[in-house]
């Protein structure tokens, strides 16, 4: 019976999991992550026109995150030596990203007496961030166990990379709400499901934070996260489609329609909480 | 900056800073020439001089006094030359489209026009170098004459090019969107990027577009050029063994001066150039210096630049972009289903209100309350622009009038009519437009008739008989006198000729360090190519934008 199988698999992942067995999926989960803002990188700073040569270093970065985090993901040794390297050289990265896209808001006509504008028009001041949490969890990889392995993991650990999930998760989700936020600012709030980001997304955040409350709270956000990046995805690639020049003129729409891997990126948000609730254990 | 003296003879005397003169100027001083830049006018400062504002930039411009004829006399002024250091690249809109390679060759191909003396190849190169040294910005795909992607992303479009691109599809016609133009897209360096407030003509305030003044002039300076504003030249001095060897000019407070230079360079623009040469007139060249073909002033070209405006009933708000931002180059070449040779490209305008209104008062005859209505209606008005190759004619000419200017020198008086060729393609170019315009949704269409980018006049060729200057933009006549910017197009294309006027000096920079003294000293004329020196282009051309593939 295949769902009988598909629980035994779905138990055996959750023991792993609460065992603190989990290096490969957050390794991949790193890998994975990492190329999708490696793809909202390369076309905005393609849309900036590469004017400074430090922008291409997010694009090698998020590439080698990848391929750091998928070769993790098959060789456990890699996930503590390699994975963590390409990791903290990435957060270096996003940080240094995070000060030039800051200047560049404050560079902007008012700088900061005109910030609502300059932040809707400047470069995007949460989108370092968002790449950096790919580095963090990373990092985070390297201190687990690889799945199925019978190395037994050190008391507390499993504790510890929850509360690090959880942070990762309400920070993560502190970002992408905002740029949810000035975002759609931007466009004006034109239809109501424009808010439904910038509500789940501190309500999640919040959630994951406060380790307290009704067990259900954090997977519960989660899930409508990711259903909401999933349902954002969606209304951003429709958003594009409706351009004029429609799929003809597909890579300039992209390049200009809302952005397509943004909701994406928050779903993945929902996924990291997802994974926190799972190390709670019992 | 430098100062050299006029009893000492500068290695080069440029006639005119403007879009190709400067492109000389910075390249052979950073090759360690001694060059002095004399500019009709001033130098400016663009904090100070420029306004975001449409009445006040009316003083970029040569408005001057020029006779216009002919039986379709073009209008002179504001619709061509610049003056001041930059010249037209101040006021330009920068589209940078390249011309195709069957552009060099429209009389082996299709029999009208004539043939340069060098091909799409021997340009290629400087093509891609001025793009990046602009630089310019537009898709990574440009489809049509020889395919080429850009050095910097597109811009995002405003209303006019969001119609041109609905029409376009709508009919199944290619269309590329967010340039090419030369308007940084992110920024660079010290300039910042485009702020989309469509001041683009009016010489833009911010530096987001280029123009040689931001782009070369302060690299020419800063290796030893001088530029000397506000300082007409008057006439070309021929010394003996047929050398010129000196200019007059006059300074700002109308004092003559002559300053000596090894050989001169002319980049006055198409009716400046041959107006300075006819006027340096001596024995030997009765009809004009360079001139021992009488074909100086002849073969004047212009681009049809009709522009079909049409009304939506949506909001378009066509000054919240770069006037330059879409087109399509699909009916730039010769098709033999229509009854006529060459094309046309389609591309954005966006007046300003007062370009807007004498737009609407020559299109619909809209005049008092009537302008005001339409005036009301401003921001539902889309414009596109055509912009069409008007073939060579021997008959469309500059020579000198009766009448003159300030300096006592004879002003230009240019003649200019349409042929048969022309009118058909103009016809149905316009015809094209307004179906764009209706199939992106407009309710009315009217048509403006005008032209834009006047080049020829001094035509390059393979021999003395059929042109003035050789494939190097040198003269035939004179061994170290060369002319060097628009005027020497022998045929015009349906592209906007800025990006080969700057792509053509930075050629003739190349040969001119490549022949060395020898320009100076020695009379024989060498056709050897020179190699393509990418050391001499401005700081950080290299290094910033998408890597050419
Ligand atoms: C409104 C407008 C929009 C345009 N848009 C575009 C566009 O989008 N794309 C494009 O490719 N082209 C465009 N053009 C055309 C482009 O600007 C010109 O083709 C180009 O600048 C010509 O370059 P040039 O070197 O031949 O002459 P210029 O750039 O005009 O330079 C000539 C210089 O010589 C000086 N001069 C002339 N005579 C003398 C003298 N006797 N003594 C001293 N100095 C002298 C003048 O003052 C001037 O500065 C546009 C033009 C206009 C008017
Ligand atoms: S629209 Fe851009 S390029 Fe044009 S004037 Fe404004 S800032 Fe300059």
């Amino acid at each position: 019976m295949p769902g009988a199988t598909l629980r035994e698999l779905e138990t055996a992942v959750v023991a792993e999991a609460e065992a603190g067995r989990m290096q490969r999926s957050l390794a991949l989960l790193a890998g994975l992550t990492s190329g999708l803002s490696g793809l909202e990188v390369g076309y905005m700073h393609y849309r900036a026109g590469f004017g400074q040569r430090i922008m291409w270093t997010p694009i090698v970065m998020t590439q080698a995150l990848q391929a750091a985090g998928i070769a993790a993901a098959i060789q456990p040794k890699l996930a503590r030596t390699l994975l963590p390297a390409v990791s903290a050289l990435t957060a270096v990265d996003c940080a240094t990203g995070w000060f030039f896209h800051i200047r560049g808001i404050a560079r902007k006509p008012g700088g900061w007496r005109l910030i609502v504008p300059n932040l809707a028009m400047g470069p995007p001041l949460f989108a370092p961030l968002l790449l950096g949490i790919s580095a963090y969890l990373g990092i985070l990889a390297a201190r687990l166990q690889p799945e199925f392995s019978s190395a037994s993991v050190p008391a507390g650990l499993r504790e510890s990379i929850e509360r690090h999930l959880c942070l990762a998760t309400g920070i993560a989700a502190l970002c992408s709400g905002g740029e949810a936020l000035y975002s759609h600012h931007k466009n004006n709030f034109r239809y109501w499901v424009q808010w439904t980001p910038i509500a789940v997304a501190p309500a999640l955040a919040a959630a994951a934070f406060a380790r307290r409350g009704p067990r259900w709270l954090l997977p519960a956000l989660s899930v409508a996260a990711m259903a909401d990046g999933a349902a954002g995805f969606g209304y951003h690639a429709r958003g594009i489609l409706r351009r004029p020049g429609g799929h003809k003129h597909l890579i300039y729409n992209i390049l200009y329609g809302p952005p397509v891997l943004a909701p994406l990126l928050f779903a993945a948000c929902g996924f990291f909480g997802l994974l926190a609730t799972a190390l709670r254990g019992k | 900056m430098k100062c050299y003296r006029e009893e000492e003879a500068v290695d080069y005397c440029i006639v005119g800073v403007g879009s190709a003169g400067a492109v000389l100027l910075q390249r052979l001083a950073r090759a360690g020439f001694k060059v002095v830049g004399l500019e009709a006018g001033p130098f400016w400062d663009t904090e100070r001089d420029w306004v975001s504002d449409e009445a006040g930039s009316h003083q970029l411009y040569w408005t001057d006094l020029r006779i216009t004829g002919g039986s379709d006399p073009i209008a002179l002024g504001e619709n061509n030359s610049g003056r001041g250091v930059g010249g037209g690249s101040v006021h330009w809109a920068a589209f940078v489209p390249r011309l195709h390679p069957s552009d060099f060759r429209t009389y082996t191909e299709d029999g009208v026009g004539c043939d340069w003396p060098i091909s799409y190849k021997d340009l290629k190169p400087y093509y891609e170098l001025i793009e990046r040294e602009m630089p310019a910005a537009g898709p990574a795909w440009f489809t049509w004459g020889d395919p080429h992607g850009y050095p910097y992303g597109p811009h995002p479009m405003g209303g006019v090019g969001d119609t041109l691109v609905r029409g376009c599809t709508k009919l199944g016609i290619r269309v590329c969107a967010g340039g090419p133009v030369a308007i940084l897209s992110g920024s660079r360096a010290d300039r910042p990027h485009c702020i989309y407030r469509g001041f683009c003509i009016q010489g833009c305030k911010v530096g987001a577009k280029q123009s040689t003044l931001i782009s070369h002039v302060p690299d020419a300076i800063a290796h030893g050029a001088e530029i000397r504003d506000r300082s007409m030249v008057a006439r070309i001095h021929l010394g003996p063994n047929r050398r010129v060897n000196a200019v007059t000019y006059f300074d700002r407070d109308g004092r003559e001066h002559v300053q000596r230079a090894r050989a001169i360079i002319v980049c006055g623009y198409a009716i400046e150039t041959p107006r300075l040469l006819f006027n340096s007139a001596c024995p030997g060249f009765e009809q004009g210096l360079a001139n021992s073909s009488g074909l100086l002033g002849h073969y004047l070209m212009v681009q049809a630049g009709n522009v079909v405006a049409g009304r939506f009933p949506d909001l378009v708000r066509l000054y919240k972009a770069p006037p330059a931002h879409a087109m399509t180059e699909e009916f730039y070449e010769t098709d033999p289903k229509r009854d006529f040779a060459r094309g046309f490209a389609v591309q954005t305008v966006g007046p300003l209100p007062i370009a807007f209104a004498k737009q609407m008062a020559k299109a619909k005859g809209a005049w008092g309350w009537g302008l005001r209505e339409v005036m009301m209606d401003y921001n539902h008005w889309s414009t596109l622009g055509v912009l069409g190759e008007i073939l060579p004619a021997y008959d469309n000419k500059i020579e000198l009038a009766e009448e003159k200017d300030d300096f006592g020198l004879p002003v230009a008086h240019v003649t200019f009519s349409l042929h048969e060729n022309d009118h058909k393609m103009i016809r149905f170019a316009v015809k094209k437009v307004e179906e764009i315009l209706l199939a992106a949704g407009a309710k009315e269409v009217v048509e403006e008739q005008r032209y834009a980018h006047l080049v020829g006049a001094a035509r390059m060729g393979t021999r003395p008989e059929n042109s003035i200057v050789d494939g190097f933009c040198r003269t035939h006549d004179i061994a170290n006198l060369f002319i060097c910017d628009g005027s020497v197009f022998p045929t015009q294309g349906s592209a906007n000729p800025g990006l080969t006027i700057q792509a053509l000096a930075a050629r003739t920079a190349d040969y001119l360090n490549q022949q060395g003294e020898a320009i100076f000293t020695s009379s024989h004329v060498s056709r050897e190519k020179p190699p393509v020196r990418r050391d001499l282009s401005p700081p950080v051309t290299f290094g910033s934008g998408v890597p050419r593939v």
